[in-house]
């Protein structure tokens, strides 16, 4: 199989999973609200390593780069 | 230059990757209401080739960046963020790859000449809707002397449960591009370049330490998709560089957080599966244990894999001389790979916060799938260092 279609079947999996979990109450959510937990901490310093990914590498498509630009070199 | 989306698109993305739902949203209190100024320094510094190359200079590429972002809160419900980056480059290029007698490539680079600087002036607005809703809105401009982006995105999310949050977001590039020397090297004069990209996520919390984000981004791009520094070598003829007007990438991602509270840490997990049009397919995975210490001090220890395979129509050079409508030695569309290790430390003093980091990666062409390598890959060393102020 694919390894995009098996992606797909993962998501598809999690969605279901998701929905089967007990839901946390908003004052269990503590640990969650660390700042370490957030899905991007340091967002100017994921901008400037994501800047440079999207000008060395043929792909792309993690949103959090940063800057436009020719990115020719 | 336009193999790829515009950065700015993506940038513009950026918000809607990390929309917010109630955890998020919990997480992200600690600045709401105020206002935080903030400023990085990059370094970055590409190694020298190796083997040299077969002419050009093997001083690679460099680039400082100065990146200023002031973020501020307008009334109970809106923010706003306005930054400003400027970077300076200069350096060598890869131009095109040459056989040698035995059939393999040998680079051959441009002088170590080029001299380039980028500003670029960003403005993002959100608004707070309660109930765990959120939209936004940005725009960006950049400018080089032979490059200029400008870009606008939107974003909106919004809870589907009290588990799940849902995500959309949708952003548009209009870029222009005026490549230097066009006479001396038949260059184009000036083209354009569009590019429209969509994303949708959702976010799970999944227990009261655990939440996951599964997102997947199409980008579509059409217009001069070409790099018109790039050349290829074929027989005894050097052409440009030639590539399909039309480009649709899809990424796929997933991106894993769990908080360890007796060691005062987490870890977050993170995967990419992405593919175009064009043949490329890429893997990448990461991983960061972000480490709480005494005396407010955080340090986060990082490792990046990324294997990609090369383009359809990719070749490091056509010794016979024969070529297709689309020829491309780009390195960035050869097979190729990377492992990279990162390191950053932080502290926190009152209203104070300083970082300081650095990323090591080294290219390796066994990591590679699909399709022949290029002796122009890349390995480098990137720095940087800043701080936060909140008000």
């Amino acid at each position: 199989m694919r390894p995009d279609r098996c992606l797909l079947l993962l998501l598809a999996a999690l969605a279901l999973g998701a929905c089967a979990t007990t839901p946390v109450q908003p004052w269990e959510r503590g640990r969650l609200a660390r700042w370490d937990m957030r899905f991007d901490p340091d967002p100017l310093k994921s901008a400037l390593k994501e800047h440079t990914r999207f000008s060395k590498e043929g792909s792309s498509g993690r949103a959090g780069a940063a800057g436009g630009g020719c990115g020719c070199n | 230059m336009s193999e790829r989306p515009s950065a700015l698109l993506l940038q513009l993305l950026a918000a809607t990757a990390a929309l917010v739902g109630p955890a998020q949203a919990a997480a992200q209190s600690d600045s709401a209401g105020g206002t935080a100024i903030s400023y990085r320094h990059g370094d970055y510094d590409e190694d020298r080739l190796k083997p040299a190359p077969l002419d050009g200079s093997d001083r690679r590429y460099r680039v400082r960046t100065e990146h200023f972002q002031l973020s501020t809160a307008l009334g109970d419900s809106d923010q706003l963020n306005v930054g400003l980056v400027h970077e300076a480059m200069s350096g060598s290029s890869p131009w095109f790859s040459f056989p040698d007698n035995d059939g393999d490539a040998l680079q051959v680079m441009s002088g170590a000449t080029i001299r380039d600087t980028r500003r670029e002036v960003s403005v993002a607005w959100s608004r707070d809707r309660g109930e765990g809703s959120r939209i936004g809105a940005s725009a960006s401009y950049s400018a080089e002397d032979d490059y200029h982006a400008s870009a606008l995105g939107f974003d909106w999310t919004r809870p589907l449960s009290a588990a799940v949050d849902l995500g959309l977001g949708a952003s548009f590039s209009h870029d222009i591009i005026d490549p230097t020397d066009a006479a001396e090297f038949d260059r184009i004069d000036r083209a354009i370049k569009n590019s429209t990209s969509l994303f949708s996520s959702l976010t799970f919390v999944l227990d009261r330490s655990t939440q996951l984000q599964a997102g997947v981004q199409l980008t579509h791009a059409s217009g001069y998709l070409s790099d018109p520094y790039k050349r290829y070598y074929a027989g005894d003829r050097i052409l440009s560089d030639a590539r399909p007007d039309q480009r649709t990438q899809t990424a796929f991602l997933l991106r894993w957080r769990r908080a360890f509270i007796e060691q005062d840490g987490a870890l977050h997990l993170d995967y990419r599966l992405a593919g175009d049009s064009w043949g490329v397919r890429s893997h990448t995975v990461e991983a960061s244990w972000y480490q709480s210490l005494p005396h407010d001090f955080r340090i986060v220890p990082g490792l990046r894999w990324y294997s990609q395979g090369a383009a359809s129509f990719y070749a490091p050079f056509s010794a016979a001389g024969t070529v297709g409508r689309f020829h491309s030695s780009d390195y960035r569309l050869a097979a190729n790979g990377s492992v990279s290790a990162s390191f950053d430390v932080r502290q926190r003093i009152g209203a104070w916060e300083w970082v300081v980091g650095i990323e090591r990666l080294r290219a390796h062409d066994a990591i590679g799938f699909g399709g022949e390598s290029d002796p122009g890959r890349v390995s480098y060393t990137q720095l940087q260092a800043g701080f936060d102020y909140h008000f």
